[in-house]
Parts: C-alpha cells; sequence; structure tokens
C-alpha cells in the first residue's frame, strides 16, 4: 500500500499554503523547509511565463536516504512512508548527502535533520497532510498508488506525469502533473542574485546554468523563487579523509617498515603508532561532526548495517583492534603474535581506506563522489603515499618508501585531474567537477584549494626520492626534512579533499 | 484501514469528524514518532487578514488553553475548508511576540511613538466623554470612524447612527472606487460577481489567483473552470503568478485598458455575437437613442452601435495599447463565442491606476452585457446578489447630516469617502475633526502622501483626539493618542458574507477562547477576559463605549444598545448575534433545529451558513404585486412605469424588478453623468491616463510605476507580524524591463532611484522580462518601519529602523537597521535569517483624486535613473510643501454639481444619511 502524492502543477498556483500549513502543523523552524514553493521563468516577454513547482521529500522507493541513515532512524514504513525519528537521529547529515532532491534539511536548534513524514501522525489516525488540507487548489493529491480506482492512481497513470530526477533510480513517489522541465531540472535556470521578493539566504552560484543530457538549452530560463540549500560537509570531513589515509596507509606499510628496520623502534613500533594516533585524531573528527555528537554511540547500539557509516566503522574498528593487538604483543615481546596482527592489518588497512569509496557511492545526491571505479584506487593511492610519507621520518632513506609517496602521489595526483577534467556520467558530476578547480583553499582565498592541492603533492612525489637517496639524511636530523615533505603533503592532501568535498554537494538538486 | 480507535477516521479524511469537535484527540506532530496524544476543541472562526473571510477552525489545547494550529473549516460555503498561506499564518499573530497587549496612551509628544499603559476604564471615558460633548454640542460631523479593513458587515453603521453623526470613513478611495462607480452605472451594483466555477471565458483585469477581492475562494474556481476546460485571460502589465496560469496574457500599455476592451466589443459587435435577446430586454437602449434623437426600432439600435464603435478595430487598438490585433481579435472572439458563460472582474488593477480608470470597469461590463453575461450561469452578477448582510435587531433612524470632509461637494459621484485626502482637506479648513477613530487602518503608511497625513495627524487644532484601533502595531498608531489593541481572527465576533460565487453565505467570526471557557461553563462577560492580555474586540468595545456616551439615555442613544431579551440591560455581544441569527437569516433557525441546536449554537458550531445556493438571473424576479397596482405596462419601451417612475422591466408579458437603476436597465447610456456636468461620459469610453504616453518625457527617464500589486502571501501591512509569511516574502526590488535595465545599466540588485514629483526612494532593481518595457513595478506591502528611538519593537520580523531628518516640509529618511534576529519568546525570532525588509514606496506619492470617481489614481509618472553614490538602499526623500499643489492641481479638474444635491440619490452612500442632508445650503 504505497502512498504517494501528484503534485498537479495545472492546478497549482504557488500559493505558499502548503508551505505555511507544513510549517505549522510540525512546528518547522524558521530557515528549515520540508516542503517549499520554487518558481522559474521562462521566456522574453510577452511570451514570459512563470512556472510552479512544489518540492519536498519523494517517499522513494528505494530511499537512498533510509540506506545511508547509520542509525535507522529513517525509516520506510510498510504504507510507503519515509518517516524520520527526530529523537534518534544523530546529525550526521549523511541522508542530506544522500538524497538527490534536496528533500531533507538540518534543524540547527535540535541537531537533527527534518524532512516531509507525509504527515504520517495524520496518517495514523486516518487523516491526509496538512498540505492536502490547506491547499487551495486541491493541487496536492495524496493517496494510495495501489488503489486503481483512486484519484491519485489514475492521475500517476495520466502520460505526462513525471517525477524528478528519475535518473538517480530511487522511484520517486510524487507524480507531477504539467510542471515544467526546468522547474523540475535542478540548476538549469539562471540563479539571480536576489528574488523576486524574497533575499536569498545563500549567495547565488557564479557558474552558468548546467543544461540535462539530451535536453535544449534553456537560454532564457531563470529561477526567481526557491529556498537554498546548506552545503553540510566541510572541513571536519576533509581532514577526516586526510587523517584516516595516514593511519591506514602506516598499517598498510607496516611489512615493508618491519622488514626493512627489523629490531629497531622505527621498524618495531613506528607504524602502530602512527597508525593508532591518526585514527585516534579522525574519530573526534568524526564525532565533533555530528549534529548531536553524544549520541554517537548509537551508530554501534542501533545500527543500520546497510550502511557504509556502519561497516565503515567496524572497519574502523577492526583495524585499530589489529594495529593496537600488534602494538600490545610486540611489546610483551610477543614478535610472532605481532607479525601476524601486522599481516592481518594490511587488508584491514585498504578497508579502512576504501569503505569511504563505498560510503560515497551511498550518496546519492553527490553524483562526483559516485565515481566509485575512480574514487576506490584514489583512496588507496591516497593512502599509500600518505602513509609512506607517515613513515619517511621514521626511515628517512629508505628508499622504497620514498618510491611509494611517488607511486601513490603520481598516481592520486593523476586520478585527481582525471576527476576534475577527465568526464563524467552525469550532468550533476559534470558541474561537479568543473567547479573543482575553483573552490578556494581557505574562505576568501585566491589560491584555488584543487590546484594548490596538486602541486604541493606533486612537488612531494618527485622530491622524496631525491631527498630519500641524498646521502646526507643518514646523519640523525634526517627525519628533520622527511617531516617537512610528510606535513606538506598532508595539508596538500587536505587541500584537494576540501575542493572535492565541497565541490560535490555543489549542484543544485532541486 | 478501520480501528476501533473513535478518534480515528476512515479512510483518509481532510478533517477531524464534527462530532468529534468538542473533543478531538490527535497525535502529537512534535513528539513524533512518540505516539503522545493531545486533546483539543475544534473552534470554528473567520480568517481576518485579507477580506475573503474564509473559514477557520482553531484547534484549542484542552491542557494549555493555546491555540495550537488553525486549519480550515469545512463548513464554510466560500472556502470550503481550504486557505492561503494567511489563514494557518493567524497562530503567527497570536503568538506575535511583541503584541500590544493593553491599551496605551501617548505620553510624550504626538508622534515621537512614546507611550505608557492605561486602563480601558479610563479610554472609555475619555473618548465616551469627547464624543459625548460633540454630540450635545451638535458638532455632528467631527466624530470619525475611519477603518482599513472593515472584516464584518454593518456592525458600524447602527453604531455611528445611533449616535447620529455622520462619521464612517473608509479606505475604498485608496481601493475600488473607480471600479464601484464604473459598475454602478451600469446595474447600481458596485462590484462584480463572477461566477467563476462554471464560466466558459475568464477575463481577470486582475490578480485572483494570488490577491484580491476573494483571493482563496475565487482561485479555487477559476482553476476548477480552466481544469473543466475553460479559457483564461488576465490582464496585468506585469506577468503576475494568474497571468502566468491563464491562457492569454495581456499587457497593454497602462492606461490604455478601456481601449482594448472596447476593441472586444468591437470584435463582438462586428462578428454578430451579441446576445441580441438580452440587449434588447435588459439594455436601456431607448435612452441611448433617445439622447441622440434617432426614432429607432432595436435592430437599428444594434446597427448604429457598430458603427459608434466601428473605430475600435483591431489595428487601431494594437497600435495605441501595444498588444496585437491578432491578441484583440482572438480574445474578442472567444468572450463571444463564451457568451454568457463569460465571467469577468476588474479589481484594482488598471481601475485603480489611471485616471479615468472607472471607465474600464465600465467598459468591462459593456461587453459582460453584450455578450448577456449579466447574472448569468457562468457569467457575472452583481455583488449584491451574492451579499447576505443580516439586520441586526434594532435600526437607528439615518443621521441628518453630512459630512464635507467625507463626501466632498467637488466629487459627487466618488465612490465612495474621499479618504485619502482628508488631511488636504483638513488643511483647506474643510472642517475638524474632535475625536478620530482609525481601525486596522494605516493610512500614513498605506495611503499616498504619509507624510502630509503626519503631520495632520500632529496638529491638534485638526484632530483633537486620535485612538488607532488595531490588532498589530503600525506606523499611523505611532502618531495616536491612544493605541487600543483589538483582536484577531481568533479574538473577535463579526459577521461576514461576500460574493465568492454564485449563493450567499454568511460567517461566523468568534473568540475561540472564549466559545472554549463558554462551552465549559465558566462567565465571561467580556471577551477581552478570555483573550490575551487586555486584548478587546471592536464589537464590545462600541457597545461600552456607546453606553458610556449616553449613560442615562438622555441623548437618545442608550435603547439602541439596550437587550432585546432583557428591556433596559445593556445588550450582550451574544445577544446580539442570537436575535440576528434568530431572526434575520432566512433557513438559520430550521437548519439549526435539524441538528437539535439553537440558531446562535449552530453558528458557534458551524462558523458559517449557506443562506440560498445558485443565484442566477435575479433581475428576472416578478415584481411584487403591491407594486403594479395602478403601473403603466409599456410593451414598447418594456417598462413598468408608476407614477411617471420606471419601477421595473416589462417583457413576455411579465414584470420584474430588473436592475438597481433609475431605468431598472442595465444602462448603456446613463443620464446621470450628464446631469452631474459631464455630457460627455455618459457612455462606455476611454479617457485617456494621466500617464497615457503622451504625458510621458521618455527622453527625461520619465516612465510609469505600477506601485500596487500584491503578493499571495502578505497582507498590506497587517502581515509584518507573521514570521511564516515574512520568511517567505521580504523584499520589493523595482521591477524593470531586461531592455530599460540595459539603457540604464544595471543588473537585478542594483539600486535605482525612483523620483515622484514630491520626492524619491532607493530600490534595488529587479531585471525581468515579466513586465511591459516602458513601466516599473513594486509590490506595496513592504517597507515597514520604525524610527530608531521609538520605545516599542514592533514587528521586527519585517520593519526596519529608520532615521528621520526633518527640514522644514522636507523629509529624509534613511534605513539604518537591517532587519536582523532578535530576543523574544519565540525561539524562532533567534534564527531570522533575511535582512531586508523592502522599502515604503506610497510616502512619493502625491494624492491623485480622479475628478469623477474619486479614486487616488495609483499609477506615478516617475523618473528612473541608476543611484548616485550618495544614496543608500532605503532612502527615502518627500517634500510636503510640493503635496498640496498637486492636490490642488488634481482638485480643480472636478465638477461640483450645479443642482441642490450634494449627490445623486440613487447612488449608494456609505452610512446613508435622510435626504435632507443630500440637499446643499445654498
Amino acid at each position: 500500500m504505497p502512498y504517494g502524492f501528484v503534485i498537479d502543477q495545472t492546478r497549482c498556483i504557488g500559493c505558499h499554503a502548503c508551505t505555511v500549513a507544513c510549517k505549522s502543523e510540525n512546528d518547522v523552524p524558521v530557515g528549515d523547509f520540508r516542503t517549499w514553493v520554487k518558481y522559474t521563468e521562462i521566456g522574453t516577454f510577452p511570451t514570459v511565463r512563470r512556472h510552479f513547482s512544489v518540492l519536498r521529500c519523494n517517499h522513494c522507493t528505494s530511499a537512498p536516504c533510509v540506506t545511508i541513515c547509520p542509525i535507522n532512524a529513517l525509516d520506510k514504513r510498510s504504507d510507503g512512508i519515509v518517516d524520520l525519528d527526530r529523537d534518534v537521529c544523530i546529525g550526521c547529515k549523511a541522508c542530506m548527502q544522500a538524497c538527490p532532491y534536496d528533500a531533507l534539511c538540518l534543524n540547527e536548534e535540535t541537531g537533527g535533520a527534518e524532512k516531509c513524514h507525509y504527515c504520517a501522525h495524520r496518517v495514523d489516525q486516518g487523516l491526509v497532510p496538512a498540505c492536502v488540507v490547506v491547499c487551495p487548489e486541491e493541487a496536492i493529491i495524496s493517496g494510495d498508488f495501489s488503489d486503481p480506482e483512486s484519484k491519485i492512481a489514475k492521475l500517476r497513470s495520466r502520460p505526462d506525469a513525471v517525477v524528478r530526477r528519475s535518473e538517480q533510480g530511487t522511484g520517486p513517489n510524487i507524480h507531477y502533473i504539467g510542471a515544467d522541465p526546468v522547474s523540475l531540472d535542478p540548476g538549469t535556470a539562471l540563479e539571480p542574485n536576489l528574488y523576486i521578493w524574497s533575499e536569498r539566504r545563500f549567495e547565488a552560484p557564479d557558474y552558468p546554468p548546467v543544461m540535462p543530457d539530451g535536453v535544449d538549452l534553456y537560454p532564457d530560463a531563470t529561477t526567481v523563487l526557491d529556498v537554498n540549500h546548506k552545503v553540510h560537509w566541510g572541513w571536519k570531513v576533509s581532514a577526516y579523509l586526510v587523517t584516516k589515509g595516514i593511519g591506514a596507509g602506516a598499517i598498510l606499510l607496516a611489512p615493508l617498515v618491519g622488514a626493512a628496520a627489523a629490531g629497531t623502534n622505527a621498524g618495531d613500533y613506528a607504524p602502530e603508532i602512527v597508525g593508532i594516533f591518526f585514527l585516534a585524531v579522525t574519530l573526534p573528527l568524526l564525532v565533533v561532526d555530528l549534529k548531536r555528537p553524544l549520541q554517537f554511540l548509537s551508530i554501534l547500539l542501533r545500527p543500520n548495517v546497510k550502511s557504509w557509516l556502519v561497516k565503515g566503522s567496524w572497519v574502523l574498528t577492526a583495524f585499530g583492534g589489529a594495529a593496537l593487538g600488534a602494538l600490545v604483543a610486540r611489546a610483551m615481546g610477543n614478535d610472532q603474535l605481532a607479525d601476524i596482527l601486522r599481516y592481518a592489518g594490511m587488508p584491514l588497512a585498504v578497508g579502512a581506506a576504501c569503505y569511504t569509496a563505498l560510503l560515497f557511492a551511498q550518496c546519492e545526491g553527490r553524483d562526483l563522489w559516485q565515481n566509485t571505479r575512480w574514487l576506490a584506487p584514489q583512496l588507496l593511492a591516497q593512502t599509500v603515499f600518505l602513509g609512506a610519507l607517515a613513515l619517511l621520518p621514521f626511515l628517512p632513506a629508505n628508499m622504497s618508501l620514498a618510491w611509494l609517496v611517488t607511486i601513490g602521489g603520481v598516481a592520486h595526483a593523476g586520478i585527481s585531474l582525471r576527476e576534475a577534467y577527465g568526464g563524467h556520467e552525469t550532468t550533476n558530476a559534470r558541474l561537479a567537477a568543473s567547479l573543482m578547480p575553483r573552490i578556494p583553499a581557505w574562505p576568501g582565498s585566491k589560491f584555488m584549494a584543487f590546484r594548490l592541492g596538486l602541486v604541493i603533492t606533486a612537488i612531494v612525489s618527485l622530491a622524496a626520492p631525491a631527498v630519500a637517496s641524498a646521502g646526507w639524511l643518514n646523519s640523525d636530523l634526517g627525519w628533520v626534512p622527511a617531516s617537512v615533505l610528510a606535513l606538506s603533503a598532508f595539508v596538500g592532501t587536505f587541500f584537494y579533499e576540501q575542493c572535492y568535498i565541497r565541490a560535490g554537494q555543489l549542484p543544485p538538486l532541486s | 484501514m478501520t480501528t476501533s480507535d473513535p478518534m480515528r477516521v476512515t479512510p483518509l479524511e481532510k478533517f477531524p469528524p464534527q462530532e468529534n469537535w468538542d473533543h478531538w484527540e490527535e497525535l502529537d506532530a512534535k513528539a513524533w514518532p512518540r505516539k503522545e496524544k493531545k486533546a483539543y476543541s475544534l473552534i470554528p472562526t473567520t480568517c481576518f487578514n485579507c477580506e475573503a473571510a474564509c473559514g477557520l477552525v482553531a484547534y484549542v489545547d484542552k491542557e494549555t488553553d493555546e491555540i495550537r494550529k488553525i486549519e480550515g473549516n469545512p463548513f464554510h460555503p466560500g472556502s470550503r475548508g481550504r486557505n492561503c498561506a494567511k489563514g494557518p499564518a493567524t497562530i503567527n499573530q497570536v503568538n506575535d511576540p511583541e503584541r500590544i497587549l493593553y491599551p496605551m496612551k501617548r505620553s510624550g509628544p504626538r508622534g515621537t511613538g512614546q507611550f505608557e499603559r492605561t486602563t480601558w476604564d479610563e479610554v472609555l471615558d475619555t473618548l465616551a466623554g469627547r464624543i459625548r460633548k460633540a454630540i450635545q454640542e451638535k458638532r455632528l460631523t467631527e466624530v470619525m470612524y475611519h477603518v482599513g479593513r472593515p472584516g464584518a458587515d454593518g456592525y458600524m453603521d447602527r453604531v455611528l447612527q445611533s449616535w447620529g453623526v455622520d462619521g464612517h470613513n473608509s479606505h475604498t478611495n485608496v481601493c475600488s472606487a473607480a471600479a464601484r462607480l464604473g459598475y454602478a452605472l451600469w446595474s447600481g451594483h458596485d462590484r462584480p460577481s463572477p461566477d467563476y466555477e462554471h464560466a466558459k471565458f475568464i477575463l481577470l483585469i486582475s490578480a485572483h489567483l494570488e490577491t484580491g477581492h476573494y483571493f482563496n475562494p475565487h482561485a479555487q474556481r477559476i482553476i476548477d473552470a480552466k481544469s473543466s476546460g475553460a479559457k483564461i485571460a488576465t490582464v496585468d502589465i506585469r506577468l503576475s503568478n494568474t497571468a502566468s496560469m491563464s491562457d492569454y496574457w495581456l499587457a497593454p500599455r497602462p492606461g490604455t485598458e478601456a481601449l482594448m476592451l472596447l476593441g472586444f466589443a468591437h470584435v463582438i459587435l462586428q462578428s454578430d455575437l451579441a446576445d441580441d435577446n438580452f440587449i434588447k430586454t435588459w439594455v436601456n437602449w431607448h435612452a441611448w437613442l433617445d439622447a441622440r434623437g434617432h426614432e429607432r426600432d432595436f435592430g437599428g439600435f444594434m446597427e448604429e452601435l457598430k458603427v459608434e464603435y466601428a473605430w475600435a478595430t483591431p489595428e487601431h487598438v494594437a497600435e495605441v495599447t501595444g498588444l496585437t490585433a491578432e491578441q484583440i481579435r482572438t480574445v474578442g472572439r472567444e468572450i463571444g463565442e463564451a457568451g454568457s458563460k463569460f465571467a469577468a472582474h476588474v479589481w484594482r488593477n488598471s481601475a485603480s491606476g489611471n485616471k479615468g480608470g472607472w471607465q474600464v470597469a465600465r467598459c468591462l461590463q459593456f461587453v459582460v452585457t453584450l455578450v448577456g453575461a449579466v447574472n448569468a450561469e457562468g457569467g457575472t452578477s452583481g455583488n449584491g446578489y451574492n451579499k447576505f448582510v443580516a439586520k441586526p435587531f434594532d435600526v437607528p433612524s439615518p443621521q441628518a447630516v453630512w459630512s464635507d470632509l467625507l463626501y466632498p461637494r467637488e466629487w459627487p459621484l466618488s465612490h465612495h469617502e474621499l479618504s485619502f485626502v482628508l488631511p488636504h482637506l483638513l488643511r483647506d479648513g474643510r472642517g475638524k475633526i474632535d475625536t478620530y477613530f482609525t481601525r486596522v487602518y494605516n493610512p500614513v503608511w498605506t495611503n499616498p502622501d504619509g507624510c502630509v497625513w503626519m503631520e495632520v495627524l500632529q496638529d491638534k487644532d485638526l484632530i483633537g483626539c486620535h485612538a488607532a484601533l488595531t490588532p498589530t502595531w503600525n506606523e499611523t498608531a505611532r502618531h495616536a493618542d491612544y493605541v487600543l489593541p483589538m483582536g484577531v481572527a481568533t479574538e473577535r465576533h463579526d459577521l461576514t458574507s461576500q460574493e465568492t460565487h454564485a449563493a450567499k453565505w454568511i460567517a461566523f467570526r468568534q473568540p475561540v477562547m472564549r466559545e472554549v471557557m463558554r462551552r465549559r461553563g465558566e462567565e465571561v462577560e467580556w471577551t477581552w477576559q478570555a483573550n490575551p492580555g487586555e486584548v478587546w474586540e471592536e464589537d464590545e468595545f462600541w457597545i461600552a463605549l456607546s453606553w458610556r456616551i449616553d449613560p442615562d439615555g438622555e441623548l437618545g442613544i442608550r435603547k439602541h444598545f439596550e437587550s432585546p431579551y432583557r428591556p433596559g440591560e445593556r445588550v450582550t455581544i451574544d445577544e446580539y448575534y442570537r436575535w440576528i441569527f434568530e431572526n434575520s437569516v432566512p433557513g438559520l433557525p430550521e437548519a439549526a433545529s435539524k441538528v437539535g441546536l439553537e440558531p446562535l449554537e449552530y453558528m458557534r458550531r458551524h462558523g458559517a451558513f449557506l443562506v440560498e445556493d445558485n443565484v442566477y438571473v435575479t433581475h428576472e424576479e416578478p415584481l411584487p404585486a403591491d407594486k403594479l397596482k395602478d403601473a403603466v405596462f409599456d410593451n414598447d419601451r418594456a417598462e413598468v412605469r408608476k407614477d411617471g417612475e420606471v419601477i421595473g422591466v416589462f417583457a413576455d408579458g411579465k414584470s420584474m424588478v430588473g436592475f438597481h437603476t433609475p431605468s431598472k436597465k442595465l444602462e448603456i447610456h446613463a443620464p446621470v453623468m450628464a446631469e452631474w456636468g459631464w455630457p460627455e461620459f455618459t457612455e462606455p469610453g476611454y479617457i485617456k491616463s494621466h500617464i497615457d504616453e503622451a504625458e510621458l518625457d521618455r527622453d527625461a527617464g520619465e516612465m510609469v510605476l505600477v506601485s500596487t500589486f500584491r503578493l499571495p502571501t502578505l497582507i498590506h501591512t497587517r502581515s509584518a507580524n507573521s514570521k511564516w509569511l515574512s520568511e517567505l516574502t521580504n523584499t520589493n526590488p523595482v521591477w524593470i524591463n531586461t531592455v530599460d535595465a540595459r539603457c540604464l545599466g544595471i543588473a537585478s540588485g542594483d539600486l535605482l532611484k525612483v523620483e515622484s514629483r514630491i520626492g524619491y526612494y532607493v530600490n534595488k532593481a529587479w531585471v525581468t522580462e515579466g513586465i511591459r518595457p516602458g513601466v516599473i513595478a513594486c509590490s506595496h506591502h513592504m517597507g515597514r518601519w520604525r524610527l530608531e528611538g521609538d520605545q516599542h519593537s514592533v514587528n521586527s520580523w519585517q520593519c526596519h529602523g529608520m532615521t528621520l531628518d526633518r527640514q522644514g516640509t522636507v523629509y529624509k529618511y534613511r534605513r539604518q537597521v537591517d532587519v536582523q534576529p532578535f530576543d523574544s519568546d519565540d525561539k524562532d525570532s533567534a534564527k531570522v535569517w533575511w535582512t531586508e525588509g523592502g522599502v515604503h514606496q506610497n510616502f512619493i506619492f502625491p494624492v491623485q483624486p480622479d475628478p469623477v470617481s474619486g479614486m487616488h489614481c495609483w499609477h506615478q509618472k516617475v523618473t528612473v535613473a541608476k543611484a548616485g553614490p550618495d544614496d543608500r538602499y532605503g532612502d527615502i526623500q518627500v517634500d510636503t510643501a510640493k503635496s498640496m499643489d498637486v492636490f490642488r492641481e488634481w482638485q480643480r479638474e472636478t465638477r461640483p454639481p450645479t443642482g441642490g444635491l450634494r449627490r445623486p440619490l440613487h447612488f449608494k452612500r456609505v452610512l446613508r444619511p435622510t435626504d435632507d442632508a443630500y440637499r446643499l445650503e445654498t
């Protein structure tokens, strides 16, 4: 019994009654919208027309927000409603990355997500959603699609009924009648720096509109009223990618280092200490990024096993456990066990490095990040690059490490270039890619993060073998230049991730 | 989906079943997904935001006595349970953290914004004392009640007439006066009531899918018609949401709309699509021929009519209007083919914008009449046929005086009070005011020439005492002696009816908390005792005030406020409405008894009542038999006459009531115009506007400013207290066509300086294809301000802080404080993310009273330029010395009556006095 909506844009007059009734019914704070109306104008005087589209959660058949939610706060009910338990939500904002429709927003007051839940509290009492009650034009039709006699089922079967962004494969359950494609295709209209009777909440993007594949240009279309959406993942996520990469890299390369310097502190202890240290830095970054950090244990206590946030946390736990075990065994003198754990740590390190590609693949709203076949190898290359650099100060003249820096760095840089310039399958990803080189290194900076990141990576990659082969590095101060290289690379990689993470979130979804 | 839970509805329903409204348990949305139930009383009332009077139902939490939310009322025949954004937003107005909750008295000089709390006793004693003295001293034109949004029908007429004063002022002439005259000349009804639902073709010179009389109910029916295949044409200078939803968007040069309509008439006549049968019986074509001295039959008239409008060819019309001949031809033919199923409306728009705008309504009604759509199903009726005004228990005699401040003699045909030139008339020594009530009215902000209003409101010689009755703080209240908080939609009684469709209904507004307390068995004497703070309701205020004006009955006022049920006792508000519902509303007592309720109880529980449905062809109602005695039946002229006067229409052997005109017919020829000095305007025609292309110096940067359009989310100056509406709508940039913007070298967001005869403002540009080149437009809701240093922070969701630098007659306003987050009991006030509140534009408009209708002609000739280096967003400058000059220029164009009367006796007049009062003193 799937519930859904038909929104009849041939009747909708863009009056915003639904928006306000929703706020009233659900006590939605100022700044947040569970449903809103977008106005788009197309044409030139006197043939210009304004088009309305009522935008909200699609209650998707395969809802990516439900899949990614680590703690099952989002739930696809048996009646089709995608409901949200705001009490248990930890504010990880993954659902906002997973939703390809901008349907979720963050309630800054509670730290939890907000979304249209089809007024489930009313439905459970036999009442239609509040927006349906208020609509002067009966343009929002709710009901059960499976009843062929229902008004909604008949309307849905009309040939002109369409869904938003069907290419995302989520199976949206809001069907639009008579909507102009521009009003449903995000990013295809010009974004002015103010709206027809409202300010913009966030500045207009400085890039031109992008046309979806196979669609003609909409040269004269302008979005004239809309709700702006926040970019939710920022520097903490970029930093997490770097610190996790360093930790994983150190463990991944531990056997190599061990073989090169067995019996020394560098060979016996350095990889695990580095790995555990950076893992220890990574976890707080993740927790602090939660809007309800005190509830982070929910990830372990009420896990959604489909979410790569959860699986990732298991991988990280196992990875950390192996590293810690190796360290303790070594300290207790059980070298055999320590070596076994060290080797066992290798695949876990690969997992720790690469699971993010699978997490990002669950972010249906971020096409750039869903390029898994390149993202996974890139994360691995990054891990090798960062791990080798992290260990290099302990073995400054180790040419194997130095060459791994070069191999990892060049591979990482190469894939970075491919991501930015090598083409993508979807419009959304192409737009994001085109924005990658245009993200400032820090707010207001004239340096671009992408270029800065790549230049640093290239220099470090090429410098590492040269520096390692210089004889004087066998002196006591050999760790100094190696550390400089390592720290530079960490910063450079952070810049790259900044542009990758931010650009991925910029293409409009609604 | 069945369940044993008695609170559950099966299957999904819109509203809880009415039998549970007394106790409705609902899952709490805030607690969800925890299934916590809360119990509510559901109390119907009526929206008080726009004029449509849509039904609402308040959910009152039984535990906390707070209103949880406000939904629609399914029993309301006009709104049918649905609302626009402003309906549910009423809860914001109830909970506005900056509400004025107690009566305030001025504590500094007038206009300085200094107030202190006072008591209602003091307020009532002071005002009653003043009014009593004025009445005793026969200063019967010195008490004035000036209303913006009435929200009720007839209540105040009774009060003012019981006092014997001529003191009803309104906002009509900044709103609908022009169209009223145009309509009234045809039929006596001064507004249309289109039957959109059944129409085949709809012509809107309005924006009824977003605003206007009556937005939500009309929008429902227009869209229903559209879904059933009707076509819609919308005439608007800018792309409204309505125009966007229409099959035809017509954006003629402003001021040429009447000509466009004559073009349609031309096409209909030339294509022989006119309804000859209808015209023959129901139009006063004999008078038309008589005026020309032609003795011809009906066929001859139709031939002559074609010739009369032969000049209005599509090609000529296209040249003047800027539309295409094809558009004129196509729309004209579509109207003709729709025939009697042609529903049309002009509301504000060009009628209110232009000098001679009243001819727009007249030409529109000409087209309606030509196709025989008057009072037809799917056609266009008169408002009076679809509105039911119930008689109260006591109707005082009309007052015997005439106020020259309300209906000044220069404008004998005005529809109606020359409200917006009140300060100019006072300045000219045309009268003075002892006690002045503004009520849900903000003339300082809303009217043109607000700075002159401020000057006069501060002049104690002209206005002795000013009490502002208002649910919200406003710029006018700031200049009052008393600010008296009155209830919002859920805190007051009113009875309203509006012509939303081919039916008649009444809607009952009631204070919901008082009703909850009553149902609990608690005695509530006055509504304010149930309202927040000491917020009164006007109905009771006027009873209490009248009682104090005449405590012993000496002035003959008290008797009008004595209970019809308890002789000699003061009437209660319950008794007032109880009497109406028991005695004045046909069918209500029967409907109530069917469900076992007293009529008052029925209205308390339903909130509305359908008095009559499917009201059509009312002009064909038979003349009452008693009127037919000694009557003359004239077959040739299709008239019934008695004592030399036409009393009805005679056709096919039937005597019918006809229309509310001297001829009882639709008057294509209105002799009244010639009799009152305007012989050139006896028939529908096209008057060149004050902003006609010929009046503009394009080289000097002159353009037309259209300043009247409303937005779907706001209502005048009464919605800045709603956070949700302000969040959606918070700026009013100046719309300018891409072509014009290119010439000026500006982009959206750049600053424009817009200069009128008396001043200028600086606002952002909104560069758009959605407006005719050569015209700019700016929405009128925004630009609310307070002066820095004012005691009260008010309307902070939309209000910005200004400084005023006054040098003699020159006022310079500069915006100092943006809209910003603020501390309050409402957590949302800290989350305000927008910074603008728009620019107040009406300040820079001089008054432009139409010489015939008395309407303020809103369109302004302005000079538009890129802002200079010293100009800042929100700057306003006005010189009031220039204001009076413009007023006099327009005043000089009037033609005061030359006969012995102030106004035609057959014209409607608000608070109609005795016929004797119509006589001009010689």
